[in-house]
């Protein structure tokens, strides 16, 4: 048996608890068991995504600059090895596996009931194992084309860059995730190596393990299969981003029926990561300003202007970018972002309404608590605390603890409206 | 998992409980069924809408809302589906387990009593719905059935489905048409809204962790009061092979254009066969080892996306993909070229062993999860026998190889249904 620190992190508000390892291959490792659950689901992802296309590792002599969409398109290949590729090694076990690339990480996945260990030793194995030649590389231009272009026609999708694009002046967050036809076709198996030996080290990454596990069995397959990494350090390098906004509205036509809009408050935002205790004070605050409850809410839709369907707001927030977004279908977007900006000025003279805060407060509890059901949120969410610097039980606990004058005080430096813009998709004629 | 306890509280309607405390949450659900109708699905499909948003208790929108968030973020939701032949309007309830809230509040059991009074007590206004929530909900379920518009994937499902049945009940729209919708008036709803709690086939759910007697009796209360009538007749019409080929193109401003084909497979859920078909999708094209992900996608790279689908129901098996307007011919031969392979028994041992097992994993993490036993059950409704989802997962285990090639054999191109772009970005 290794040695390791295993700590156990409790919460006594949710009755749960999950242990966090510090891996001597360098690895962080959460185990999360949940004993009567039928399903396992685990989660094995490295600090890097989309924004990550400049950087500099202890290694390298230069600085280095990579196409758009390599992270996901390395995330594509790595899933094959010279003896086959993981989905058929996976077939043996019945599991259910998938990956996805967000701005700022790379996940591999499983979610599965039988042939836990099997399963994690592959998950293990591949990600470990990179096997890139020109035939490969070639041969994926054609299916991530597709799924580019998939993108293409995807309102949701497109109104969501278009509005990063109109914020967001340098840093690479107004980038597509997956890249362009034309940057992946730049793409070479050195590049990707590249950036796998920078990214893919093990003190980069953490594995979040859910559900109906033994940890000292986890941790025995760890011992077998990590290998351990340099420790090594990265610098990624992003051009400084000034506060202004690039452009405050942005139209596109797209074969749709009804107009689709994005209203973004962009903030500032460092290199390090926004606290649970701000993150969950900016969900209090954006709950009592638009949720159902609200006023606003209730104003936007006897005006006929958002549908419940629709009508949504999240906190957008990453490395060095930090956005409230608002978004939904409507017939009249300006309209819709005006009401919202009025709103803003009202809650910024008058103040917080007390009932809204301490009901706001409640729902956003009641959400947190009902997420932990899932093995699929504790995984992912517990890897994605990993890479932000936060810690699962924080952010409950941070909702339960809020105060009306902490929550008010957010609006000092967010929701200003001379850092918005709107992003509309409107039917093509 | 825990055990599910059945009864029924009178003709035509069950009560479905699951009590496990390894849940934080709740889920309540009252699923009302009516044969899909023309003249009817526009004011049905409205109704569950309409009645989720207040009561004679809550007769304002925001107010009741405010409730809501008071209950801990808890939900009251609304959703229309079209299960075979019959529209399925649902209505429930979401919210915490009593032992989270911060202030002992007694959560289940008023969610409970919300949902039950939200259904049999609305805040009807000599005997009407009041105006604005109905102009509300008019305008947001037609605004619904344009936003189906907006995701071309599903668009495309949508169409080839309603080209494919157009002689079949399933072939409208799950919330009627813009127009019915359009030309409701408020006179016909109080009768609509009568006549689905009094012959509707009811199932209602009581899911998590939470005692379901309070739900019960509540609801036995008021179901009991108001059934007279015998239940309505919820039949769903399978139509089991093609005769011939129906082609339809039509054209859009799209980058990528979609391809979908419809197949009969005669065999639906009242058939002893029906999990053949189920694993044969799965074969063909139900996981990433199955024939058209391996062939169309990875083999050939035509695509991003390449899956089958079995809805039992209709006994109706989809093909969809998305690929590049030149490509749409070579797709589709390939999925045709797939699916003989199959007929051959041309798969083997190890590609049937990985769809029994991705089958059987899927069936086994039903239970951890309150929403997917909900649609596990509901999906049920009309078998021969309800089984758990571990029993459908022993029943998987005993099927062939000459099983998979019979079900196969059987299986009919009825519909191929193209979506293309308008040219300008064919390369």
């Amino acid at each position: 048996m290794s040695n390791y620190q295993i700590k156990e992190i409790k919460s006594d508000r949710i009755g749960d608890k999950y242990f966090e390892i510090q891996h001597e291959s360098g690895l962080k490792i959460f185990l999360y068991p949940k004993e009567n659950n039928n399903s396992t689901y685990a989660v094995f992802g490295t600090k890097y995504g989309s924004i990550d296309m400049c950087f500099q590792s202890s290694e390298d002599s230069e600085v280095q600059k990579v196409p758009a969409g390599i992270a996901h398109y390395l995330e594509h290949k790595l899933f094959e090895s010279e003896d086959g590729d993981a989905f058929t090694r996976y077939a043996k076990t019945g599991v259910s596996a998938n990956a996805y690339t967000s701005f700022d990480a790379t996940c591999y996945l499983f979610s599965g009931s039988d042939n836990i260990y099997e399963a994690l030793e592959i998950l293990l194995d591949f990600v470990q194992s990179p096997y890139f030649t020109e035939q490969t590389v070639q041969k994926e231009q054609g299916i991530i084309g597709q799924e580019i272009r998939m993108y293409d026609d995807d309102p949701q999708w497109r109104v969501l860059f278009n509005l990063l694009g109109a914020l967001y002046q340098k840093h690479p967050v107004k980038t597509d995730i997956a890249g362009t036809v034309e940057s992946i076709a730049k793409i070479t198996p050195e590049l990707l190596y590249k950036c796998y030996h920078t990214f893919y080290n093990l003190n980069n990454m953490a594995l979040a393990v859910a559900g109906n596990i033994d940890v000292d069995r986890v941790l025995q397959l760890c011992d077998k299969m990590l290998k351990p990494s340099k420790p090594i350090q990265v610098d990624r390098i992003f051009e400084e981003e000034p506060q202004a906004i690039v452009q405050d509205r942005v139209e596109q036509k797209l074969s749709v029926a009804v107009p689709l809009f994005e209203l973004g408050f962009k903030e500032k935002a460092g290199k390090t990561r926004l606290s649970s205790k701000e993150v969950a004070e900016t969900e209090i605050l954006l709950n009592a300003i638009a949720s159902d409850a609200s006023p606003l809410f209730r104003r936007l839709l006897d005006a006929g202007l958002v549908n419940e369907t629709s009508f949504s707001y999240e906190y957008f927030e990453g490395p060095g970018y930090a956005s409230v977004i608002f978004s939904g279908e409507s017939k009249d977007p300006d309209k819709v972002a005006d009401e919202i900006k009025k709103e803003l000025a009202a809650v910024r003279q008058n103040g917080l309404n007390r009932d809204a805060f301490e009901r706001s407060r409640k729902a956003v509890y009641g959400r947190i608590v009902s997420s932990f059901n899932s093995v699929d949120y504790l995984a992912n969410a517990l890897v994605a605390d990993a890479f932000a610097e936060r810690s699962l039980f924080d952010y409950l606990n941070a909702v339960a603890s809020a105060d009306l004058e902490s929550v008010q005080n957010r609006l000092k430096t967010q929701l200003l409206p001379e850092y918005s813009a709107l992003s509309i998709i409107k039917p093509a004629e | 998992m825990a055990d599910i306890e059945q009864r029924s509280v009178c003709d035509g309607v069950n009560f479905r409980s699951i009590k496990d405390d390894r849940f934080k949450t709740v889920r309540v659900s009252v699923n009302f069924m009516l044969p899909l109708e023309k003249s009817m699905a526009a004011s049905n499909a409205i109704l569950p809408f309409l009645l989720s948003r207040a009561s004679r208790e809550y007769p304002d929108f925001t107010k009741l809302s405010e409730r809501l968030e008071e209950l801990y973020g808890a939900q009251i939701d609304a959703d229309v589906q079209k299960l075979g032949d019959v529209q399925l309007l649902s209505i429930y309830a979401s919210g915490i387990a009593d032992r989270y809230a911060l202030d002992g509040e007694k959560i289940s059991a008023e969610l409970s009593r919300l949902l039950c009074s939200i259904i049999f007590d609305p805040p009807l206004e000599n005997n009407l719905f009041p105006q604005d929530g109905f102009e509300q909900e008019k305008r947001q379920t037609i605004e619904m059935i344009e936003s189906e518009y907006n995701d071309k994937r599903s668009y495309a499902r949508l169409r080839c489905e309603e080209i494919m049945c157009k002689n079949e009940p399933y072939g409208l729209n799950r919330y009627g048409s813009k127009e019915d919708i359009q030309n409701l008036k408020r006179e016909n709803l109080t009768e609509a809204w009568k006549n689905m709690i009094q012959t509707a086939r009811v199932e209602i759910l009581v899911l998590g962790d939470c005692d379901p007697e309070p739900a019960y009796r509540g609801f036995y209360r008021a179901f009991s009061e108001i059934r007279k009538e015998k239940p309505a007749a919820c039949t769903t019409t399978n139509v089991s092979r093609a005769d011939q080929v129906n082609e339809v193109t039509e054209k859009m401003d799209v980058a990528q254009s979609k391809l979908v084909m419809g197949f009969r497979t005669a065999v639906s859920l009242r058939d002893k066969r029906y999990p053949v078909v189920r694993l044969m999708t799965a074969l063909y094209g139900g996981t990433p080892s199955s024939k058209l992900f391996l062939n169309v996608r990875e083999k050939l790279s035509l695509c991003y996306y390449c899956s089958a689908q079995y809805n039992s129901m209709k006994g109706i098996m989809l093909v969809q993909s998305g690929v590049e307007t030149k490509n749409v011919d070579h797709a589709k031969q390939e999925i045709l070229a797939q699916l003989e392979e199959i007929k051959k028994g041309n798969f083997d041992d190890n590609e049937l062993n990985a769809a029994k097992l991705a089958l059987c994993n899927g069936y086994r993490t039903v239970g951890d999860s309150l929403g997917a036993m909900e649609a596990w059950y509901l999906s049920q409704t009309f078998a021969e026998e309800i089984k758990t989802p571990e029993e459908a997962a022993e029943d998987i285990q005993w099927i062939t190889k000459e099983e998979i090639m019979e079900a196969a054999n059987q299986v009919t191109l009825d519909t191929v249904y193209r979506l293309v772009g308008s040219g300008e970005n064919v390369e």
